[in-house]
This record gives structure tokens, C-alpha cells and sequence, in this order.
């Protein structure tokens, strides 16, 4: 029995030093956001964006310095591949403590899937006053989103009001670059952009006759949707008004895309059909935005982050002529401008280690030091406010690109507003129908626009 | 009848005894050395078996905790259910369909003609069996990156028509972005790295065949290509048998071709099931569309079953 005993005891001894320590240690790495003396803190952070992880990287830096905290950043690339790392990270407990995900969806979905945490208590208000007015709520998932979403979605399961991101980087997509010397030789006034859809396929028409092989409009169209979420969408907008437009989509299809009005925005797009660079439709996003670089063709529709893209691939924003998409002259909306919305969001992992430092890092990421500093360097657009600070803190090329952000707020077309669309809405079906009515020229708009409605009316009922 | 001492019986009981134990330890012996293979089977083979067949009847995204079970309705809107979904696979089917029959049998037209010639060739040999083999050591992704930028509107092959005054074959929209060419040029992208194995598969059958065969034929009168036709074409029957099933075997499941190159498209013109599936998994964002992609590749299994079956019924009756 004292044997037993004594056995016991000698098992016991180490096990409770063991516990002592591992206490010990928990207590040390406290939820305080404050460094520990001599204590070693570091995070990790994963994004899905290259330019990110450099600036991010630099960022880092100075947030070492400021506060002792060390962050590792990982580019996991390209989109797919990131989405199946955080899946395969998710099932065996390998996900960092910070994640730069897309706002407006990815970032609600994966927080109600319980990969993200809920941060709402620590995104206070004077925290959210940095940010763009049109970016603060994104991240929030709302009662109306859960309301929206299909039967089976994980949102409905989740409760309304938690933020599961806080938006790190803005902008706007449907974002023409032009070529200077491109439009110049052509006949082209270099610092004039088109006022009108119309005025558009006019300098297309003049670029191409000029050079018919490198003088078209370049668009990564292997990825289908390019074509339909950059060009045709605010297109549509414009031309029908935002009730209208959203129309187009509603359940039912009644006033949908085979609308007269339908085909007309439909018909309004194809018109573009001989102006492709030549094999547009075997480029993807960035070797679209690569050949546009080298000179292959005269125009390239992207979003504000293609500015960065461009900037790194040899192109000094100096050379291009940068305008929205136009409206048309026979359009509801004479003038184009666009909401930003946030098109990137910083969470905090479920399982991040030391949460008070990871809200420490989101916080200073979205500071206008923070942000200035990565948007710098990286050439993309911040969510944050940046003021009358955004010349001397992201340089004059970027604070350019805002003003594409003002005008009256009805005609602003949001792009971020999928509230008219199925839950379960997936852009690459109606985008494979775009490729087909333009460039390839097999379906009129006509026929387009009565298999988007097929498309749609198969979304809908898949959301129930 | 003997009679054993007691001495004699109590000798061959312990024998008796220690071989049984002998033969326990080497049972559990060899037990003990197939258990690590067992278990990482029943792991990795029994249990993603599994999960996949049951995750072909629920809804999941990789990231929730748990699956919406929706019974066999991933496969019915595969199927019939749902309109958009079920056009798409009946297209992306029959691009497969033109794949499994066009790669094997362009594989077998050329390799079984370069191999014969290899074959008879008698200098240079280990040369030219090099240099076929080539497209097979440098297949890859980055080959398939080559071959997209050989294919391009400015690529070499339209550079190299329009310089030998055959511009009217060059394709403007390169090889790739035309939808009557894609397939195609996918096709031949395929059977130019399936030829290699084909040809040394091709050439080992052709060693192995008794010399004195096609010698006695051709002393009977018969020419050359009579004697491939009726001599050794037959011989290697079970060869061409293996290519072809290696060829659909590929088609049925290779998608990488499809997803470097075109990504299906333009337009979905070069759309196969394996790309679809993939496509499924991966590329639909957080959509819970895991299970629909693991109910294709079920299809899939079933598929290629099913052609299994009746590829060994036709060599049953061959032979």
C-alpha cells in the first residue's frame, strides 16, 4: 500500500510542477495587449494578396518597435489556394491569429462557421470613425444577411451584430487605365477620358483601327465574371437606375434580364465585342493586367487595386489615363461614381493565442499610421479615413484615385450591395453567359439575357 | 499398431507443444509487421472512402462543424434537378466523352508506328528512344504554361504559319481562345505527352515477341505491313488494351490540362467533369458545394467501373 502510494506521489510530483508552470506561463500571456517584459510574443497573420505581404511585412516592422510584438506575415496565393489552406488549417488546428480575408462575405462565412471571432466589443466607436463611412458596418453580419441567407446557410445559426472583420483596404471595381501614348497616337486627347459609354467604343474603335493587334481592351476573361461584376454591372446601373437594376435580378424575373430594358443594357455591353485584345479570353485577372502592362493593348478595365499591379509590373500611373466605366448617353444616371466599399477585412482566428495582441495589430493595421504605412508601400487604397492626411501618407497616385468616390449617393453604384441577390449567388454562372454574348459573339443579347434569368431562377431556388 | 513409452509420448507432447507456439509467434510476427500497412490503410483508404461517399449526401464548405445531410439530392440536381447545374455537366460530359475517345486512339495511331520504327531501327536507338521519351520526363505544369504561350495569338505555332504562308490556319484569338479550337488543341496537348509511355510500352511488347513469327510471315510473302496487321498488331492487343484504359482512366479524372490552360473555357467550350469537380471544391468561394463535387466524383467511380466491366468482357472475348 505505501508502495502504491509512494509510486503515486513520484507520478503526481512532476505532473503538478508541470501544471504550476503551464498556469504560471497562462498567466503571463494575459489578455492585457500589453508586451511582456522579456516574454517572447509573436503572431502570425496569413493573406491572400502578394503586394500585401511585403508592405505588410515593412508594417510589421515598426509595430515591433512600437510595441514589442513580432508578427509573421504568410502570402498564401492564388485565392483558391488560400481558401483551401484555411480549410485544411480549420480541420487540424493550424490557423494563424490573424487572417486578411475578402469583406463582404468570406469574412461572415467563415465567422459563422466559427473560424472567425467575434470582435464587435473591441472595434469600439471612435475606432470605427477611422474608417471610410460606407466601410464601417462591413464585417457586422446583420439580422437582414441572416434573414436573406438559404435555409441551410451557417449564417442561420449565427447571431445578428457580431463583426467577424474589420476593413482593411477600399476601392471600387469597374476601373478603366488607359495608355497615354496609346490614345495620343491614335488621335486621342491623353488627359481627356470619355464622358459616355458611347464615347468609350468611339476611342476603342480609333485605338484599334490605329493598331488592330495591341490597341483593344484587355480583361482577364478566363475568369468569366470579370466581364459581368467590372464592366457590365455598373454599365447596367448607370444606364437603368438603381431600382431598376436591381430588378434585374429579383425572383421571378419579371422585369429581368429578357426585359426589354434587360436586353438593352445587354446589347449596350456586347457592343464591345470587336474590340477585345486579341486571346482575352484566355487571360487571367493578372496576365490581363501583365499584357496591358507590356503595351499589348490600349485599355484594361480592373478596380483601384489594379493601380498597384500595374506600378509593379513597370507601368508609372505618370503614363495612364484612369476613368470609371461611363455611363451611357441614354441612361438614367449621366455621371458614373461609385461607393468604395471595403474590399478587404482583417479577423481574428478562433483560435488565435494571444488575442489581446492580434486586437492590437488589427487596431494599428487600421490606424491612419498603420494603414498610410502598408497602402504606401503596397499601392492599394485603405479603408481608413486617411483625410487630409491621404496625399503625404499613400502619395499623389492614390489619393487620386478618391476622387472617383464622390458624387450624389443615389447614382453611386455600390457594389458592395448584394442584398438583391440570391444568397447562394455565384457571379461565374452569369459571367460564362457574358463571355459567350461578348467576345464570343454565340449568343445575342436576346438569348443572353433569357439564360441569365435561367441562371438566376436556378440560384433562387437552390436558396429556397 | 505401436505402442509409444511414456517417455517417447512425453517427447513428441512438449514437441508438439513448442512448434504450436512457434508457429503463434510467427503468426503474430507477421501480423505485427502487415498492422502498420492495415492501419494506415483503414486510415487513408477505408476512412476517405467513406467520408467522401458521405459527404456526396450532404452540404458542407469545408468549414462549419457540422453537414447539412440532404440525402441523394446532390446527385439528382447533378443529374436532372437543377437546370443549370445538370446542362452543365450533361456539356462537360461530352467533352470528356470526345477526350476518353479521341486521346486513346491517337495515342495508339502514333505510338504504334514509332514504335515499330524504333523498333527496326538499329543505330541511334537509345537516342531517338530519349528523345520520344522527353515529352513524358518534362510533362508538368510548367510545360503546360509552355504550351499556352506556344498557343497564344502571338505565339510560335501562329508565327510559324503565317511565316510558311499558311497564315489562313492562324488562329487570331490564338489556339486556346477559340471555341472550335480549344478542345481540340487540349487533345492533342494530351496525346503529345501520353504518346511517350504508349511508345516504350509499345516497344517492350514488340521485344518480347518471338522473332522467328513475323520471319516465318515474311518467308511466306507477306509485307511488312501485312505482318504488323496480322502478326504483331494481335500480339500486342493486350498492350493497346492497357493504353486505351490508361487514356480514359486519365480522361475520366485528369483535370489539369483543362484548369492550366483554358479553365474550361472560352465560354465552357473546354469544360471536362474532372475540371467540374474540381471547380466544385474549390472555386465556389465558402458555397457549400463540397458534397455536390464529391457526388460527381462518385459519378465519376461509377463511370469508370462501369467502363472497366466492359473493357474486360472485350479482352475476355478477344482472347
Amino acid at each position: 500500500m505505501d508502495v502504491a502510494r509512494g509510486r503515486l506521489r513520484r507520478l503526481l510530483a512532476p505532473a503538478l510542477v508541470l501544471a504550476a508552470a503551464a498556469v504560471a506561463a497562462a498567466g503571463c500571456t494575459g489578455d492585457t495587449g500589453e508586451p511582456t517584459r522579456g516574454g517572447d510574443r509573436t503572431l502570425t497573420m496569413w493573406t491572400f494578396k502578394k503586394s500585401h505581404a511585403e508592405a505588410l511585412t515593412t508594417a510589421a516592422a515598426q509595430f515591433t518597435k512600437e510595441t514589442g510584438i513580432a508578427v509573421k506575415v504568410e502570402a498564401v496565393t492564388p485565392d483558391d489556394v488560400f481558401v483551401s489552406k484555411v480549410q485544411s488549417a480549420a480541420q487540424t488546428g493550424g490557423l494563424p491569429d490573424v487572417l486578411e480575408v475578402h469583406s463582404g462575405g468570406e469574412d461572415l462565412e467563415m465567422g459563422a462557421s466559427g473560424l472567425l471571432q467575434d470582435i464587435r466589443d473591441d472595434v469600439t466607436e471612435a475606432w470605427k470613425q477611422r474608417l471610410l463611412p460606407t466601410t464601417r458596418e462591413s464585417g457586422v453580419l446583420t439580422r437582414q444577411r441572416i434573414d436573406q441567407a438559404a435555409a441551410d446557410s451557417p449564417f442561420k445559426n449565427a447571431a445578428a451584430g457580431q463583426r467577424f472583420s474589420v476593413p482593411f483596404t477600399a476601392g471600387a471595381f469597374g476601373i478603366v487605365y488607359a495608355h497615354k501614348d496609346k490614345l495620343k497616337a491614335a488621335g486621342l486627347a491623353p488627359g481627356t477620358p470619355p464622358k459616355t459609354w458611347e464615347d468609350f467604343l468611339d476611342a476603342l474603335k480609333a485605338t484599334t483601327a490605329r493598331d488592330p493587334r495591341q490597341g483593344g481592351l484587355a480583361l482577364g476573361l478566363k475568369v468569366s465574371q470579370t466581364g459581368f461584376n467590372w464592366i457590365y454591372q455598373p454599365l447596367a446601373h448607370s444606364y437603368l437606375g438603381r431600382d431598376r437594376f436591381h430588378a434585374l435580378w429579383a425572383k421571378g424575373a419579371a422585369r429581368g434580364f429578357a426585359s426589354p430594358e434587360g436586353v438593352e443594357t445587354l446589347e449596350l455591353y456586347s457592343r464591345l465585342t470587336p474590340y477585345w485584345m486579341p486571346g482575352a479570353t484566355t487571360l487571367g485577372i493578372d496576365e490581363a493586367d501583365i499584357a496591358f502592362a507590356q503595351g499589348k493593348a490600349a485599355f484594361d478595365v480592373g478596380g483601384t487595386f489594379t493601380l498597384a499591379f500595374l506600378a509593379q509590373n513597370g507601368v508609372s500611373p505618370a503614363e495612364l489615363l484612369t476613368f470609371p466605366v461611363p455611363p451611357s448617353a441614354g441612361g438614367v444616371n449621366k455621371e458614373i461614381s461609385m461607393s468604395p466599399l471595403a474590399l478587404t477585412g482583417l479577423g481574428l482566428t478562433a483560435t488565435a493565442k494571444d488575442r489581446g495582441a492580434a486586437v492590437r495589430w488589427i487596431d494599428w493595421l487600421t490606424s491612419p499610421a498603420g494603414a498610410g504605412a502598408v497602402a504606401r508601400k503596397s499601392l492599394d487604397l485603405p479603408a481608413t479615413d486617411l483625410g487630409a492626411q491621404a496625399e503625404s501618407l499613400v502619395g499623389p497616385d492614390l489619393a487620386a484615385m478618391q476622387k472617383f468616390f464622390s458624387g450624389p449617393p443615389a447614382g453611386a453604384y455600390d457594389a458592395a450591395d448584394v442584398s438583391f441577390q440570391p444568397s447562394d449567388y455565384d457571379q461565374v454562372k452569369p459571367g460564362d453567359v457574358m463571355v459567350r454574348l461578348s467576345p464570343l459573339g454565340e449568343l445575342t443579347p436576346g438569348q443572353a439575357g433569357a439564360e441569365l434569368d435561367k441562371a438566376m431562377a436556378s440560384m433562387w431556388k437552390a436558396t429556397g | 499398431m505401436s505402442v509409444l513409452t511414456l517417455r517417447e509420448r512425453t517427447r513428441k507432447t512438449a514437441a508438439g507443444a513448442s512448434g504450436g507456439a512457434r508457429r503463434w509467434s510467427s503468426r503474430l510476427t507477421g501480423v505485427a509487421f502487415v498492422l502498420p500497412a492495415v492501419a494506415l490503410f483503414l486510415l487513408m483508404g477505408v476512412y476517405t472512402i467513406a467520408s467522401g461517399l458521405a459527404l456526396s449526401f450532404a452540404k458542407w464548405n469545408g468549414f462549419t462543424p457540422r453537414w447539412i445531410w440532404v440525402g441523394v439530392r446532390n446527385y439528382l440536381d447533378l443529374l436532372y434537378a437543377d437546370p443549370v447545374l445538370a446542362a452543365e455537366l450533361r456539356r462537360a460530359a461530352g467533352h470528356t466523352l470526345q477526350v476518353m475517345v479521341a486521346v486513346p486512339l491517337l495515342t495508339v495511331a502514333i505510338a504504334l508506328p514509332l514504335a515499330v520504327a524504333l523498333n527496326s531501327v538499329g543505330r541511334l536507338r537509345a537516342v531517338f528512344r530519349t528523345v520520344y521519351f522527353l515529352p513524358y520526363v518534362t510533362t508538368g505544369i510548367a510545360v503546360y504554361f509552355a504550351w499556352r504561350y506556344v498557343l497564344e495569338p502571338d505565339g510560335a505555332v501562329n508565327l510559324l504559319l503565317r511565316a510558311t504562308g499558311l497564315g489562313s490556319l492562324a488562329q487570331p484569338q490564338g489556339f486556346l481562345g477559340n471555341p472550335s479550337t480549344a478542345l481540340p488543341t487540349l487533345i492533342v496537348v494530351l496525346v503529345w505527352s501520353s504518346v511517350p509511355v504508349a511508345t516504350l510500352l509499345y516497344l517492350s511488347g514488340l521485344q518480347a515477341i518471338d522473332p522467328n513469327l513475323p520471319e516465318a510471315a515474311q518467308l511466306d510473302g507477306a509485307a511488312p505491313r501485312h505482318v504488323l496487321r496480322h502478326v504483331t498488331w494481335p500480339l500486342l492487343r493486350p498492350i493497346t488494351a492497357a493504353i486505351v484504359l490508361l487514356g480514359i482512366r486519365d480522361a475520366l479524372h485528369g483535370f489539369q490540362v483543362f484548369l492550366v490552360m483554358t479553365r474550361g473555357g472560352p465560354g465552357g467550350h473546354s469544360d471536362v467533369l474532372g475540371l467540374m469537380a474540381y471547380r466544385l471544391s474549390f472555386f465556389k468561394g465558402l458555397a457549400q458545394t463540397l458534397g455536390l463535387a464529391s457526388a460527381l466524383g462518385w459519378l465519376l467511380f461509377a463511370a469508370a467501373l462501369l467502363l472497366t466491366l466492359v473493357n474486360a468482357r472485350l479482352l475476355r472475348a478477344v482472347r
